[in-house]
């Protein structure tokens, strides 16, 4: 049972993230799932150090809650350190993107405060489409990571920590991501960096990293030193996450208007056909023209589709809130609640929702 | 270009995956009648993965299999009709009847055997690999492997050497969740097996094993890599076995409706049918027809094993010295 009446966090690192085919196919590295819970060891001393009480993580059979388990205890042994309690969810495991779906709605319905993400753009995306007004502190461990923060652990904890305890209204240190609906045959998924329409019939090992498979790009934001897909937008027209548009990218094989290099994977540098670059307006459904395909999401295919499925997409401002790291600690050293804490942790403030 | 798989490729993946299934099925029924000797273990359930793999290689290149080989050697190219009197232990065996499902290889077909040691196939792909790389043949070896055999030192040191010396040399992991009765979950350290190809230096993926195409495109580019003089690099392919460990097995290890669960939902042939199907790729129909021939083979291949002959006494010592003068 979850004592809901501890002050809560939830953490969600996924087993799956940065291990996929891009390690063969370009100079992706393996993230170790060693590491993933060396960083949520590294969260776990953060939040403690604001007197985080309990910790929700989502169970798994790949080594992630076993390391955390064995930490916590070797911790307890060792360390007077405060740590919160780490509380696995009681869940069946699947070993799909079910797992964390499941496991974000079991932490909304606990009431924990923020929910901390260990994954890549994909895991984001799972994470979007179930947490609501929770806001999110992300962490990077995949591999064209655009979404997510790529930042030390510790830090991370320390904002998720501030955001659980520090008394901050969510207007002051979150951001109100974009996002791309796609709909298709009933369906509806979101995206939250892009949406990739692939000549591959199939979804097979899921990465995108051959130019000549990209029939277009849809993207919330394109950064110029992005890596990824939404880099090739990035190098042609910068779109920034607060921008109220986007961006669609569409490539021309036979004829293109123009070429760009751009950094498609961990040092793969491709250079790509361009037909035509696009602003991406809010709310505008746009009909995906294609006989058959892929549709990719935040880098990875993941429906197989063909022209009755009726595929389209469509931007909003409707994604998920995530916590400033930087903004947070700013904030927080500028009204002493660090200073504070030299020789005793945050008093649980009670939050001021906007 | 873009990834593109031919009609004649896609029926090719569908027999050779339908061809294991229908023989380890029917392994599973014979085996009960206690004419089969010695243990079995099946490979129902993994199709994909030795299907993915094989489909790329030439008869030259190489395979190291496991205990649980008959995949293997289906996919490499071995005869249902020897390879099941060998497991009969018959004298039309490929092995002459002496190797039996643990020792089923034929060398003329790269395939350099099931094997009874865990990871004992990781030295022979070095051996292999060498051997390509010295006479700039473009060869490529493989070793299956499974969860239980990738904490063998065999395979640890077999990883450190093809990493070393570049070897072109591919390492599929079958994590099949079980070593024996074992779960990795439990037994492997790291979780997954591909973290450990950083440690020695090699690049390293996870595929879904239920999904030839993933399967497929993963063992693709590992395959041109290593021809290319890329190098080694590990993939590991996350997948379930149908039936035990061995044949006999009562599994009191797995949940009560665990293989039921993985048949309804995760069955390589099943997902492929109805991929290839709704993108009219292939018809019912033509994946039907492969169906009854490889029911039919299956079956010629029980029956040529059960009318073959044992080996006699005289036998006994033949295939088993060699002199090299």
């Amino acid at each position: 049972m979850v004592d809901s009446q501890k002050l809560l966090v939830g953490i969600i690192a996924n087993p799956e993230s940065g291990c996929d085919i891009r390690r063969l196919v370009s100079c992706a590295s393996v993230f170790p799932t060693s590491e993933k819970v060396s960083m949520v060891v590294r969260v776990l001393a953060a939040l403690g150090s604001f007197g985080v009480e309990g910790a929700l993580m989502m169970p798994d059979k790949s080594g992630i809650a076993a390391g955390v388990l064995r930490a916590t205890l070797s911790h307890a042994a060792t360390s007077g350190e405060p740590w919160p309690e780490v509380q696995f969810l009681d869940q069946k495991i699947e070993h799909t993107a079910d797992d964390t779906r499941t496991a974000v709605r079991a932490m909304l319905s606990a009431g924990v405060r923020t929910i901390v993400v260990l994954g890549g753009d994909g895991t984001h995306r799972v994470v979007a489409s179930e947490c609501g007004a929770t806001p999110l502190v992300t962490l990077s461990t995949g591999t064209n990571n655009t979404f997510p923060d790529l930042r030390e652990a510790t830090i991370a904890g320390l904002a998720a920590g501030l955001c659980a305890t520090g008394g901050f209204a969510l207007s002051e240190i979150c951001r109100r991501n974009k996002r791309l609906n796609v709909h298709f045959a009933n369906r509806h998924e979101v995206a939250l960096v892009e949406v990739a329409i692939c000549r591959n019939r199939y979804i097979g090992s899921r990465a995108v990293w051959k130019p000549d498979d990209l029939s277009e790009i849809f993207v919330t934001f394109a950064e110029c030193d992005s890596i990824g897909l939404s880099s090739i937008a990035g190098l042609l027209r910068p779109t920034s996450r607060d921008a109220a548009e986007g961006c669609s990218v569409w490539f021309n094989h036979k004829n293109p208007v123009s070429w760009v290099s751009a950094p498609i994977a961990p040092g793969l540098i491709r250079n790509m056909p361009i037909g035509s670059v696009r602003p991406l307006p809010l709310g505008q459904q746009i009909a995906i023209d294609a006989e058959y395909g892929t549709i990719a999401l935040d880098g990875e295919r993941e429906f197989e589709f063909t022209a009755a499925d009726k595929a389209s997409v469509s931007l909003d401002m409707d994604g998920p809130l995530t916590v400033d790291v930087r903004r947070t600690l700013e904030l927080a050293a500028g009204r002493g609640l660090l200073a504070s804490r030299i020789s005793h942790t945050l008093t649980h403030k009670k939050r001021t929702t906007e | 270009m873009t990834t593109e798989i031919s009609k004649e490729l896609l029926l090719r993946a569908y027999r050779m995956m339908r061809r294991i299934r229908d023989f380890e099925e029917r392994v599973h029924v014979e085996f009960a009648t206690g004419e089969i000797p010695g243990f079995v273990h099946l490979y129902a359930g993994e199709e994909a993965s030795a299907t993915g793999v094989c489909l790329h290689l030439r008869k030259e290149d190489y395979v190291a299999s496991t205990h649980r080989g008959h995949g293997h050697c289906i996919a490499k190219g071995m005869a249902l009709r020897s390879m099941m009197a060998e497991i009969y232990g018959k004298k039309s065996g490929i092995c002459g009847g002496k190797g039996g499902s643990m020792h089923v290889a034929d060398l003329a077909l790269g395939m350099m055997g099931a094997n009874g040691i865990v990871g004992g196939g990781g030295p022979l792909i070095c051996g292999a690999a060498l051997a390509a790389k010295i006479k700039k043949t473009d060869n490529v070896a493989i070793c299956f492997f499974g969860d239980g055999g990738s904490n063998q030192g065999t395979i640890l040191e077999s990883l450190n050497l093809a990493s070393v010396m570049q070897l072109p040399a591919i390492f599929v992991a079958e994590n099949n969740g079980y070593a024996e009765s074992t779960s990795s979950r439990w037994a492997v350290a790291t979780g997954n097996i591909a973290d450990r190809g950083a440690a020695f230096g090699m690049p390293a993926a996870i595929v879904d094993g239920h999904d030839f195409f993933a399967v497929y495109e993963a063992a693709g580019e590992s395959i041109k890599r290593a021809r290319s003089g890329g190098g080694p690099s590990l993939i590991e392919v996350k997948v379930n076995r149908y039936f035990g460990h061995f044949e006999g097995d009562q599994q009191s290890y797995r949940g009560a409706d665990e293989v039921k669960k993985l048949r309804e939902t995760k069955d390589c042939l099943v997902l492929f049918r109805g991929r290839v199907t709704k993108q009219n790729l292939l018809t019912n129909k033509e994946l039907d027809e492969i169906d009854a021939e490889a029911s039919d083979e299956v079956q010629d291949a029980v029956a040529f094993a059960k009318q073959s002959p044992k080996p006699q006494a005289s036998d006994l010592l033949t295939d088993v010295y060699i002199t090299y003068a």
